[in-house]
């Protein structure tokens, strides 16, 4: 008896302090992005802004390179990464797979933002013609990966027109966003889909004009506000931490408001630095690109009407997929 | 006469014994040993495809590591069913002839220049101690490295997955055909040389045919690489072939057309080894009856 006191005694002092400091300590996350790639500027800006510390995470930045955007998916999968900021047409992809082999769809797109950003630039020996003019030629177009949101996006277009990429005489070639303007210049590529990054590095150079953009509403009034870049999650891991799923989701809101209040010279600064590109770039970007992030259940419908249905219809997801599979909005409420 | 018969005649007969009861034994003996391989090669893809099986179903992989015959239904539907919404571009026929064409072009061009200077090296040691060091120090570039490079003289297209493909095939059929034209042993060619055979004739008749094993064992491993170096290359610098499927599958998602992919590769990549390095195989050494010196 008087031995186990004995014992007890700094047992429950350790456990005391153990709690203690788990109570002060922030939750560590491990979240995975494109890198570098303007698109996920927001997570850089809610680390620059102190976001995540704010709201008791302590992130451990988890990067895979521009175009391979299917590594966040598999990542989530296999539970190497906790978030992740990417492509959203992946996750339909995985959560497709599941649902056809009758299981339960593993991940889900819990918040999503970066509207407006797809661009579509050709040469500028092309401008003045019509698509169906263009359709007709045979052009090289480079896009970052076989599945890209862009050429989803544009797939989805074409079907308001009742038309295929079949029907266009054009090469889809593979090639990474960094490597697109060089292609341009050396004419290897007539034209690529890609970001508001690369097509004004593009116009900068006079490589190229913007023959198409969502944020104009080139691709339909409703592409305007469809959020290209999701946030993305595995339900297991949000459904054992939703404090957590949260209050991440709570961080990157607030950097969205963080970016609307900074000053544009040093909101710059923090986009070129995680771009790796010049200031002056970021600057001339700057009024044709929005980071922040604020998915509505409206913006995700408007995305399943246009995405998901396009890619039904090409066959790359299954019919019996949900919008509800995909999606899992309940993180997005406030924090009580 | 067969090969047995050939092998077997010139040997002397004990008392006892007929020349029928030799070939009987040595046919009998390498039937069995074609029966023991047969066996224990079934036995071993039956074991693989059993543990592939059993992972896939007991861990619950059936999308991260499909069973094996829901991938050899897919292969069988791939090749047989025309599916109207396939995603990936041309049939397979047309992305497997594509990958064909690249990886035999790469190959052949690789074959044509390194062959003849790796026999030119391996005789004459003049050029080979100017030569031999600048290809030393190219050639632990690592084929893969070579594709930006590429992109960067050829564009993305056909040029540019040919090159790399020529780039990581070059080197081993080089340094077989040098290391056979260097180790042939020096009382060959003074007897081909004592039958009056000079110069070309002396090439042809002897150092040729004595290199032979050493470039076989060359283009062996060469084409293996221009199959591997093919799907590397198709993956970030082609719009359609084997290595664009696959990574278009990848990013689809869809791991059952993923290893469908995979075992066409790995089925044409046999075939054409057989095919190719087989006939020329058959045609030289079997039929010159080659022996390494």
């Amino acid at each position: 008896m008087k031995r186990r006191s004995v014992l007890g005694i700094p047992a429950t002092v350790t456990l005391t302090a153990l709690r203690s400091a788990r109570g002060y300590a922030a939750d560590r996350i491990r979240v995975g992005m494109l890198k570098p790639n303007i698109v996920t500027v927001i997570y850089w800006i809610a680390v620059k802004t102190n976001s995540f510390v704010k709201n008791g995470l302590d992130v451990v930045e988890r990067p895979f390179p521009s175009g391979q955007t299917s590594v966040g998916v598999e990542e989530v999968l296999r539970g190497d990464i906790d978030f992740c900021l990417g492509a959203t047409g992946e996750v339909a992809h995985v959560d497709s797979r599941y649902v056809e082999a009758g299981k339960p769809p593993p991940v889900a797109l819990f918040e999503g933002g970066v509207v407006g950003g797809t661009f579509f630039c050709l040469r500028d020996n092309l401008r003045g013609k019509t698509l169906d003019e263009l359709r007709r030629m045979k052009l090289r177009i480079g896009l970052s990966n076989p599945s890209s949101y862009h050429l989803i996006l544009f797939r989805a277009f074409l079907r308001t027109k009742n038309l295929t990429t079949d029907d266009f005489q054009w090469q889809f070639l593979t090639i990474g966003g960094t490597e697109m303007l060089p292609a341009m210049v050396s004419h290897q590529l007539d034209g690529f889909m890609h970001d508001a990054l690369t097509a004004t590095l593009a116009q900068r150079a006079k490589a190229a004009f913007v023959f198409m953009s969502s944020d104009r509403g080139d691709m339909g009034a409703q592409a305007r506000s469809l959020p290209g870049t999701g946030v993305y999650s595995s339900r297991a891991f949000m459904g054992a931490h939703p404090d957590v799923t949260k209050r991440f989701a709570q961080a990157l809101r607030d950097a969205s408001a963080a970016y609307s209040a900074t000053p544009r010279p040093e909101m710059v600064a923090i986009m070129a630095e995680w771009s790796r590109v010049d200031p002056a770039v970021i600057d001339d970007l700057y009024d044709r690109f929005d980071p922040r992030v604020g998915m509505t259940p409206q913006a995700a419908q408007i995305w399943w009407d246009i995405l998901g249905s396009a890619m039904v219809a090409r066959g790359e997801i299954s019919p019996k997929l949900k919008f509800t599979d995909v999606f899992d909005l309940s993180y997005l409420q406030p924090r009580s | 006469m067969n090969r047995i018969e050939r092998i077997v005649a010139p040997y002397h007969v004990p008392s006892g014994y007929a020349r029928g009861d030799f070939l009987q034994r040595a046919k009998q003996r390498n039937r069995r040993i074609r029966l023991r391989r047969l066996w224990r090669g079934s036995v071993g893809i039956l074991a693989m495809l059993l543990i592939w099986q059993a992972a896939s179903q007991i861990l619950g992989l059936e999308l991260l590591l499909p069973e094996p015959l829901t991938v050899l239904r897919n292969v069988v539907t791939t090749l047989t069913v025309s599916d109207p919404h396939w995603l990936y571009g041309p049939n397979i026929y047309v992305h497997l002839w594509h990958s064909f064409l690249r990886a035999m072009a790469g190959f052949v061009s690789a074959a044509v220049a390194a062959i003849p200077l790796g026999l030119v090296l391996g005789r004459i040691t003049t050029v080979r101690e100017f030569v031999m060091p600048c290809i030393q120090g190219v050639y632990p570039i690592p084929g893969i490295a070579w594709i930006p490079m590429a992109i960067l003289w050829f564009g993305l297209g056909d040029a540019a997955v040919i090159f790399v493909v020529f780039a990581t095939v070059f080197f081993p059929l080089l340094f077989n055909a040098e290391a056979g034209a260097r180790l042939i042993s020096p009382t060959v060619l003074d007897a081909g040389r004592c039958f009056g055979a000079r110069g070309v004739t002396l090439f042809f008749r002897v150092v040729l045919p004595a290199t032979v094993p050493y470039i076989i064992t060359g283009l062996r491993i060469s084409l293996g690489g221009a199959w591997r170096m093919i799907v590397a290359g198709e993956m970030l610098a082609s719009q359609d072939g084997i290595g664009y499927l696959l990574m278009e599958s990848r990013f689809q998602f869809r791991a059952v057309d993923l290893m469908t992919a995979m075992i066409l590769v790995a089925i044409v990549g046999y075939a054409t080894e057989k095919l190719i390095v087989g006939t020329i195989e058959k045609r030289t050494i079997e039929k010159w009856e080659v022996q390494p010196s």
